[in-house]
């Protein structure tokens, strides 16, 4: 069982937890033992089972330390399988949450859920808006990680989260796929699981930055076109992505622009191999702007002209989500840490999932 | 700090090298991972990115704190 701490009311409560740090400096749901348990009770799991070692601080995750933070965010029981799994992705090793919570990066952890669970878990919005504000679940399912981050993992600001700045989706960065719209198999069914599976991927990335094409049916190099604009949002020589190289990233295409490539039949592998392509930078712009990061370049690299952003087609992750229009949204990740910045993507248990009347 | 306590715990003498903005830091990821009193030596922040001369400056005035760290007590 966790520490209680003791208050006459819930608006002294709510002042000792943000005085301890508990919070993420906006008011939090009060998790007092009853909405605890309702929550834990929601997962179908025990609430001292153990998920792992969250760090910095390498706070033992439980189920009821994760429901205490679904509570405090706000969640619906509903939620908690979506939850749970978000944490369970960071907790993954090949995440690397210790050094990404610490490091000085904006990075903060983008969940996309794919599946059933969005609609039995959510519903997780995935059209106009999905990243702003007005969606409960999109909202307190991703506070809910990040107050996870805070109170198991330690994660506060200046003393264990050094990012210089951060950005605002430290607060939330949650969305799902518009799979209903796309034209597109699901990501999760890319990434190789199966249709009716639910699936939460997490992947460390900075905030998401617009990107502007207006299409022209009638311009043969439409699809190529939109393709380079998203390219330059992605792998722009700012990012480190370029600076850093090897890392994954994120594409978010709104139904437009997912239709203006799919209308030149072009399918998850194409996209990413013609963006992988796209991405590749010059040598010469490392060499100037890159500094110390570009030292890789001296040995059998020195012959290069240009040098490949990612890795792989495969590290351009790809799904359609928002309201159709001119926008489509890329987020360039932190691309450090041992395993470079991986996404995680875990199946969510939904089987266990208990109902919770009222 | 975490790469200090890493070497320590391989019986590898270590001293972690902790830049001032991140003694906090370095102080919570110390006692998180069980070793709060691993040797460290405070440095002035920023080091990367000052020059070749401001990393001689700062290394002449740390010298002697890390071999102190490395010698047996009095």
């Amino acid at each position: 069982m966790s520490e209680l701490l003791e208050a006459v009311d819930e608006a002294a409560a709510l002042e000792e937890l943000h005085n301890l740090g508990c919070t993420d400096g906006l008011p939090v749901v009060i998790p007092t033992p009853a909405r605890v348990q309702r929550m834990i009770l929601a997962a179908g799991q025990d609430g001292d089972m153990v998920l792992g070692e969250m760090g910095p601080g390498m706070g033992i995750a439980t189920v009821e330390k994760v429901a205490t933070a679904a509570v405090m965010a706000g969640c619906l029981p509903d939620y908690m399988p979506l939850v749970l799994a978000a944490v369970q992705g960071v907790l993954d090793p090949v995440f690397d949450l210790t050094e990404m919570q610490a490091t000085t990066h904006c990075t903060a952890p983008l969940i996309i859920v794919n599946g059933p669970a969005r609609h039995t878990c959510g519903p997780v919005a995935s059209g106009f808006g999905a990243l702003g504000p007005g969606h409960r679940a999109n909202a307190s399912i991703g506070r809910a990680l990040r107050l996870a981050m805070i109170n198991i993992g330690g994660g506060r600001p200046g003393s264990a989260d050094m990012a210089l700045l951060g950005h605002p989706g430290k607060f939330t960065y949650c969305l799902a796929e518009d799979e209903e719209n796309s034209p597109f198999a699901p990501l999760h069914v890319d990434l190789g699981f199966a249709p009716d599976d639910s699936v939460v991927t997490v992947i460390g990335a900075e905030a998401p930055h617009s990107v502007l094409y207006s299409g022209d049916a009638d311009d043969p190099e439409d699809a190529d076109k939109l393709l380079g604009q998203l390219a330059e949002g992605l792998a722009n020589m700012a990012t480190n992505n370029a600076i850093l190289t090897g890392g994954s990233a994120v594409v978010v295409l709104n139904p437009e622009h997912a239709q203006i490539l799919s209308g030149q039949n072009m399918n998850r592998t194409q996209i990413t191999r013609r963006l992988w392509e796209l991405t590749h930078q010059p040598v010469a712009r490392l060499q100037r702007y890159g500094g110390q990061f570009s030292a890789w370049l001296d040995g059998d690299a020195s012959t290069l002209t240009q040098y490949p952003v990612f890795p792989q087609p495969e590290n351009i992750l790809v799904m359609m989500a928002g309201g159709s229009g001119l926008y489509s949204m890329v987020m360039p990740s932190w691309s450090a840490g041992a395993h470079r910045n991986s996404p995680v993507s875990v199946r969510v248990e939904t089987g266990q999932f208990c109902e919770i009347p009222g | 700090m975490r790469d200090g306590i890493s070497m320590a715990r391989l019986g590898i003498p270590a001293v972690a090298l902790v830049t001032e903005d991140f003694w906090p830091q370095g102080n919570f990821v110390a006692q998180s991972l069980g070793m709060p009193t691993v040797p460290r030596v405070q440095l002035p922040h920023p080091v990367a990115g000052t020059g070749e001369a401001n990393l001689q400056r700062v290394a002449g005035e740390i010298v002697t704190r890390v071999v102190e760290c490395f010698s047996p007590p009095a």
